[in-house]
């Protein structure tokens, strides 16, 4: 009998990758989307359509605010493996939607505890919390290690926070298998376009084949530690492998300023980001996280991983995904005429 | 003038929002945060540069939020606002029920107390349904027909219908139920049957699928034209007392009317690709369902023109030709 998983989030970038990662492993993966009008599986579309090949891959509706449906599914479906990846996952975002983004990232969280918990009663089951690096905002010591305390500087960091936390108290209070990944930033072509990396190759390569004009960005000062999210979910799947549940940092160990990435993408399209690039305040955070730099030894002594692509790599890899686009456009804007 | 349009990534949204663009509005949308950014029936008018951003704007709430949507409407002032959005699947309702209640029927709730203390207070419209009839008492049925509800869907309907009416009456809010039968469209969401039938009809002509699955195809509408739907909407709001209105064209068919028209738009015959599965039928199936839109024909002047054959050719050859164009990409 092989494994089941149950992933909140599978339409993210995230959940995309770690689908794809444990369909390759022969599991059953079972998807929680959110109900919409418009269908928003365009990350795991190329998943689906072979699944009269594939059938090992489930969608059903749900919400992280819906705790009573969620608990139904997880006690109908059984999963030996529970991923929590789905958010409200913008922090600049979280300003303006304080409430919801704790309903869904907090106490979301939580309603997946709840559910794991009851079900483990019956068989046992390991859950995966999307945690983050926002969790220690204003860093109070550098680089940040599991150790390092939190200081969170935003309505998502402060209900990642909460959801650390009841992680770790369902873990010691119910012997649930549960651990944090405490996830630094992690990029790919299948990053939302409203993160800043993936808007700057996207405007790059667009730019660069004369689709756009500008780029309006915030602060480019801000420092973080980018890693590419394929690495990354292989991450998350060894934790729930390991012995014992722990939380681990999963980063890079290296941080580089958006004024470097801006650099970087830039010149591998032969462009000057100065002459492209405009500050729009719009972008400023309320209160910024200016440096983030993960301590990933943790993982790589226990569970033997390390981050594989560094950020020029990650930058290319991006850039030619996005060129393609901007190249498709271009050809439907003149097949259109 | 100004309005706000919560569900404007909708079938009826998108087509609202072309309508009051081209009336010289500005539009505000409510959109939920999601990490995807696919609005595909907003794109021509999102990546306009002419439009988006100058007349046209977007806003992240959620309709559990009510923070959020009364700072947005605070500082928006509207002049109209029209409320859409919701858990808008029947079936569906049936295993989303608490979902499909806090976002259609308390979600109509908080937005009707927002816009009570929001001075001057804008004209409301509630996109309401001829689910909250239920298996009606009588047919067809009007805006004085007795509600009885037989799914989760529409008992938060028939909840929200009834606010918007205390909401009128006792508070004074300009607030109006467009009680709107089937209207579908190009851009009917894939997972309603007018639509699953014509991709069908047209991926089965492209080779592109083998078969077309459904569930009970004698069950029968009052399939209207969304377009239509959503000037009758407008038209709601225009007129110098508030009132309801059923929206429809007064006449049933059958789904297997539809595939008929449909497949036979691309000269096919429908009963060599269609299979039955129990799966997609209704717990409780709706019977009788007819709407009398005298009073929006008398008030509005309003008079839905499209035929059945008309809705099912202009689907059919949308979607043939959108098929054609990916087919085309690859």
């Amino acid at each position: 009998m092989g494994k089941s998983a149950l992933i909140t989030g599978i339409t993210g970038q995230d959940g995309s990758y770690l689908a794809e990662l444990l369909l390759e492993k022969g599991y059953l993966v079972h998807g929680l989307v959110r109900r919409s009008s418009s269908f928003s599986t365009g990350r795991i579309d190329h998943l689906y359509k072979d699944i009269h090949e594939n059938p090992g891959l489930l969608l059903h509706y749900g919400d992280l605010t819906d705790g009573q449906a969620l608990s139904n599914l997880v006690l109908n479906l059984e999963p030996d493996e529970i991923y929590n990846l789905g958010a409200q996952s913008h922090v600049r975002v979280s300003f303006d939607q304080p409430v919801y983004t704790l309903m869904t990232d907090g106490v979301g969280a939580l309603n997946v505890l709840e559910a794991a918990r009851i079900l483990n009663q019956k068989k046992p089951v390991r859950v995966y919390q999307a945690s983050s690096s926002e969790m220690y905002g204003a860093v109070l010591e550098t680089p940040q290690k599991e150790s390092t305390p939190f200081n969170p500087q935003s309505p998502y960091a402060c209900a990642k926070v909460y959801a650390f936390f009841q992680t770790v108290n369902y873990r010691r209070s119910y012997n649930l298998f549960a651990c944090n990944g405490i996830l630094f930033n992690h990029e790919s072509p299948r990053r939302g376009e409203t993160f800043v990396t993936r808007k700057i190759t996207r405007a790059a390569t667009r730019i660069k084949l004369g689709l756009q004009k500008k780029l309006f960005l915030g602060n480019l000062d801000a420092k973080r530690d980018w890693g590419y999210a394929k690495d990354y979910v292989e991450a998350m799947w060894l934790m729930l492998q390991h012995h014992q549940p722990e939380d681990f940092v999963i980063a890079t160990g290296n941080t580089y300023s958006i004024r470097e990435f801006l650099q970087m993408v830039f010149s591998k399209l032969d462009l000057e980001w100065q002459e492209f690039v405009e500050i729009d305040p719009r972008y400023f955070r309320p209160a910024e996280v200016e440096l983030l730099l993960g301590d990933p030894s943790k993982a790589k002594n226990s569970l033997g991983w390390t981050s594989k692509t560094s950020l020029d790599q990650l930058a290319t890899i991006m850039v030619e995904h996005d060129l393609e686009l901007a190249k498709r456009e271009k050809h439907n804007q003149s097949f259109q005429q | 003038m100004r309005a706000v349009i919560t569900g404007i990534t909708g079938q009826d949204g998108s087509y609202l929002t072309d309508l009051l663009l081209a009336k010289g509005y500005e539009v505000h949308g409510i959109v939920r945060r999601s990490s995807t950014l696919q609005r595909p029936r907003l794109d021509q008018q999102v990546h306009d540069q002419s439009i988006y951003g100058k007349r046209l704007f977007l806003h992240y709430s959620d309709l559990t939020d009510t923070t959020s949507l009364r700072r947005i409407l605070n500082r928006i002032v509207p002049d109209e606002f029209y409320h859409l959005a919701g858990q808008s699947h029947v079936g569906l309702s049936f295993e989303i029920p608490e979902s499909t209640c806090e976002l259609t029927a308390m979600g109509t709730l908080r937005i009707l107390e927002i816009l009570r203390d929001l001075s001057p207070s804008p004209r409301f419209l509630h996109a309401s349904s001829r689910e909250i009839f239920g298996t009606p008492i009588c047919s067809p049925q009007n805006e004085d027909t007795p509600l009885n509800p037989n799914s989760p869907y529409g008992a938060a309907k028939a909840f929200a219908n009834q606010l918007v009416k205390i909401y009128r009456d006792s508070l004074g809010l300009f607030g109006c139920n467009a009680i709107c039968y089937n209207h579908e469209s190009p851009r009917r969401a894939e997972n309603f049957v007018t639509r699953k039938i014509s991709i069908a009809a047209a991926s089965i002509k492209l080779g592109l699928q083998k078969e077309l699955v459904l569930g009970n195809i004698d069950s029968s509408r009052d399939w209207g034209c969304a377009p239509e739907f959503v000037e009758a909407m407008w038209l709601m709001l225009q007129q110098p007392t508030p009132k309801d209105y059923i929206l429809a064209t007064g006449k049933t068919h059958s789904v297997r009317e539809f595939l008929e028209l449909a497949f036979q738009h691309v000269g096919l015959d429908w009963k060599k690709y269609y299979r039955h599965d129990p799966r997609f039928q209704r717990p409780v199936e709706p019977e009788n369902l007819r709407g009398d839109a005298s009073r929006a024909s008398i008030e509005l002047g309003w008079k839905p023109k499209t035929s059945l054959a008309q809705l099912a050719a202009m689907m059919v050859d949308h979607d043939l030709s959108r098929l054609e164009q990916s087919m085309l990409e690859k």
